[in-house]
């Protein structure tokens, strides 16, 4: 009987066949109810339907399995049986979330509007206008003129061939402000004060989101705005829901599975460690990279203190040596003798490591690389004799001269010619 | 655990009418992907879906002109709203969002997806609870998102003691409207310890006593959840996949054609460039500057050439 039901529908679905028949007993009974008062989505759908098409509606409300009436026609029996459909494939399914189907409105071709419709249509139209201008754009109400017959949603059912007479670059705003007020009307829940808050748990914002948004592009003030909005509403849902005895916050102790699960979490805080250690590590080769400039500084301060420190030595020494010599008259001679020749060495060395250049703030190495490989001054020549170099007499001695050769004497004396000559043989 | 704790606490009513004489809201809605989704898309799917402990996963639908046929597949798994991801050339992503039987059908071009894993957020909230919808006050200006704004409510929210819902409320989902486009959000709702309750100051410290003793009230901050989506509506039709249709916005362009002007400037700037040698050697042949070609000048009489030939 189920399954029948289903392919019954089925098949009316496809082929419109039985529409047909029920649009006429549908007629026929409209007619006999035309003097009540229906005026759900009359206006909407009279608004919507342009040339000559009327969508038929009729809403009805059915309560789970409660018994229809017997005045309804066979499609009702339909919708009986697909609600036993629902019941079963709920229940198969689970019976916890049994879900209320509207019923389906039947939509239904009229040939031709009658003239009274029309008059009708353009009443509600001007009405519609008057109320709808402030949030209509400004196409619409340009293109709404009274003296126009067509309405806007009437150009788009429009053939092509007549289309192109009209402006066929720009696209024109549908907003059948009516139809949509209509649509709103028949799928709203309510969400009024008087309704609980648990009951549809949202919340609409006092002033709009956009005006904390100077620039859609940048991202952290967008952002920002949405976060605002969201805690506002939080801070009011909690107060709400509290209020209504709703349990808000998760105890610690209950554990259930989460929208994103253990692996992904792990991930998450895996980046969110590396990204710190990241950080840390930049920090610190920072702080090296500033330790090393810093550290040449240092170097350079510390030269020039042990430099300082040598000088002020030496200060101390030639006062001393001053001193000595002020007061040799008292001392025994041999005595200021044995002092003078360490202080007067020391000068000495100092002055010649001072460099010929006065001043003490040559740098070793560069006096060592001038050594080698000189500078300033003619290099040529260096090496030739001169007048100073032949008058040089230090590297003669009349003992070496004696000795014969500089080195060692040879071991063994040189045999006499002739003995030379009879060991050849 | 979650029957357990409701057991306990007595939530559970056998009537499906609350206190208050209302109606209690039962809706299930069927999450149906088209074929050729990305991987992104799919993921995407998967969060949200993850999200509606009312919902249901189908298949991927393989018909891109027959949509109809999804009314009779939501009617045959007993859902009364619907999901249908579209995918286009395997790039573009719309939803088309429908209440069953009857419509509406609202279809929005979808951008700016970010999946929950590639977000990389912190935040984490309960699968199943009901989030709070937070509704920008956008939505209740203009008849066509008041229309949006029901459909987000009836498939996003999950409904009153729905079967796998659980009874904490531990996230907030963010509607907001800025540059004529749906921005969507998902926040973790986090409770701390009130600061002034560690104050350093004896004068804080007195303010929080008598605080706790007269709210004793949490400090609320938020954690992004993800996953990330921009809404752009196109179209509205009365009925669900039928039916006349009762807005088109004017502001939304197809991403085919945003592609194909864009195409197009690169491809102008070469013509242009061609064009402008074309003149540039029309020009020049008009002044007589060319070899060959062109309007040849005059010769002079005293040119050397004339002079000593």
């Amino acid at each position: 009987m189920v399954t029948k039901g289903r392919l019954k529908m089925a098949l009316a679905h496809e082929k419109g066949v039985d529409f047909q028949k029920l649009h006429q007993k549908k007629v026929a009974k409209l007619a006999a109810k035309k003097k009540q008062p229906k005026t759900k989505t009359g206006g909407a759908k009279d608004d919507s339907d342009s040339e000559g098409e009327e969508w038929e509606d009729a809403e009805k409300e059915i309560k789970g399995g409660a018994p229809v009436d017997d005045d309804e026609d066979d499609s009702e029996d339909d919708d009986d049986e697909q609600v036993d459909v629902a019941a079963y494939l709920d229940d198969s399914a689970s019976s916890d979330s049994e879900v209320e189907m509207e019923e389906k409105i039947e939509r239904v071709r009229q040939p031709k509007m009658t003239a009274l419709q029309k008059e009708q249509n353009k009443l509600q139209k001007k009405q519609n206008k008057k109320k709808a201008a402030p949030v209509e754009e400004e196409e619409d109400d340009s293109e709404e003129d009274p003296e126009e017959d067509i309405a806007l949603e009437d150009l788009e059912d429009l053939d092509d061939e007549d289309k192109e007479d009209l402006m066929p670059h720009q696209r024109l705003t549908i907003n059948n402000t009516t139809a949509l007020e209509a649509a709103l009307k028949r799928i709203s829940i309510a969400t009024e004060k008087s309704v609980p808050f648990k009951s549809h748990m949202s919340l609409a914002g006092a002033e709009p989101t956009s005006n904390n948004i100077p620039d859609v592009m940048d991202d952290l003030k967008r952002e920002l705005a949405f976060y605002g909005q969201a805690l506002e509403h939080v801070k009011q849902a909690r107060s709400l829901l509290r209020a209504e005895n709703v349990p808000f916050s998760r105890p610690k102790d209950y554990f259930a599975e989460m929208v994103k699960d253990d692996g992904q979490m792990e991930k998450v805080k895996a980046r969110l460690v590396e990204e710190a250690s990241a950080k840390k590590a930049s920090a610190e080769a920072r702080k090296l990279r500033d330790l090393k400039k810093f550290g040449k500084q240092v170097q350079v301060n510390k030269l020039q203190e042990r430099q300082k420190a040598k000088k002020e030595t030496l200060d101390k020494i030639k006062t001393l040596k001053r001193k000595r010599a002020e007061n040799s008259g008292d001392l025994g001679t041999h005595e200021a003798d044995l002092f003078d020749v360490g202080v007067e060495e020391e000068l000495k060395d100092s002055k010649k490591r001072g460099g010929d250049r006065g001043g003490d703030q040559r740098n070793n190495k560069r006096m060592k690389k001038d050594q080698k490989y000189g500078f300033g001054g003619k290099k040529r020549h260096s090496k030739s004799g001169d007048a100073i170099s032949s008058g040089d007499l230090s590297g003669f001695s009349q003992k070496g001269m004696k000795q014969g050769t500089k080195g060692k004497p040879p071991k063994t004396a040189r045999l006499g010619k002739s003995r030379r000559n009879a060991g050849k043989r | 655990m979650g029957g357990a704790y409701k057991s306990l606490n007595g939530s559970e009513k056998a009537d499906p009418v609350s206190d208050n004489g209302a109606r209690k809201q039962k809706s299930r809605v069927l999450v149906v992907p088209s074929r050729g989704i990305t991987y992104r898309h799919r993921h995407l799917i998967n969060d949200l879906a993850a999200m509606l402990p009312h919902g249901k996963r189908d298949v991927k639908f393989d018909s891109k002109s027959k949509l109809y046929e999804l009314c009779e597949l939501a009617e045959m798994s007993n859902c009364n709203n619907l999901m249908y991801w579209e995918a286009r050339k395997g790039q573009d992503l719309y939803l088309w969002m429908s209440r069953i039987p009857n419509g509406p059908t609202i279809k929005f071009y979808c951008q700016n997806l970010q999946t929950m894993e590639e977000l990389h957020f912190v935040g984490n909230c309960l699968k199943g609870s009901r989030p709070i919808l937070s509704f920008d006050a956008a939505f209740d200006k203009q008849p066509h998102l008041k229309v949006i704004k029901q459909m987000f409510l009836q498939t996003f929210g999950v409904p009153e003691g729905a079967r796998k819902s659980k009874p904490f409320i531990d996230h907030v989902m963010t509607f907001s409207i800025a540059d004529g486009k749906i921005w969507i959000r998902n926040y973790q709702i986090n409770e701390t310890e009130a600061k002034a309750q560690i104050g350093e100051d004896g004068e804080a410290e007195k303010t929080s006593s008598k605080s706790r003793t007269t709210t004793k009230d949490t400090d609320i901050n938020l954690v992004e959840i993800g996953p990330r989506l921009t809404l752009s509506p196109v179209v509205i039709q009365e009925g669900s996949f039928g039916g006349p249709i009762i807005y088109e916005n004017k502001q939304f362009v197809s991403p085919n054609q945003v592609r194909a002007d864009l195409r197009r400037q690169q491809a102008g700037k070469h013509n242009a460039r061609s064009e402008q040698f074309v003149e540039r050697m029309a020009k020049k042949g008009d002044l007589g500057l060319r070899t060959h070609g062109g309007k040849k000048m005059p010769t002079d009489a005293l040119d050397s050439r004339e002079l000593f030939a």
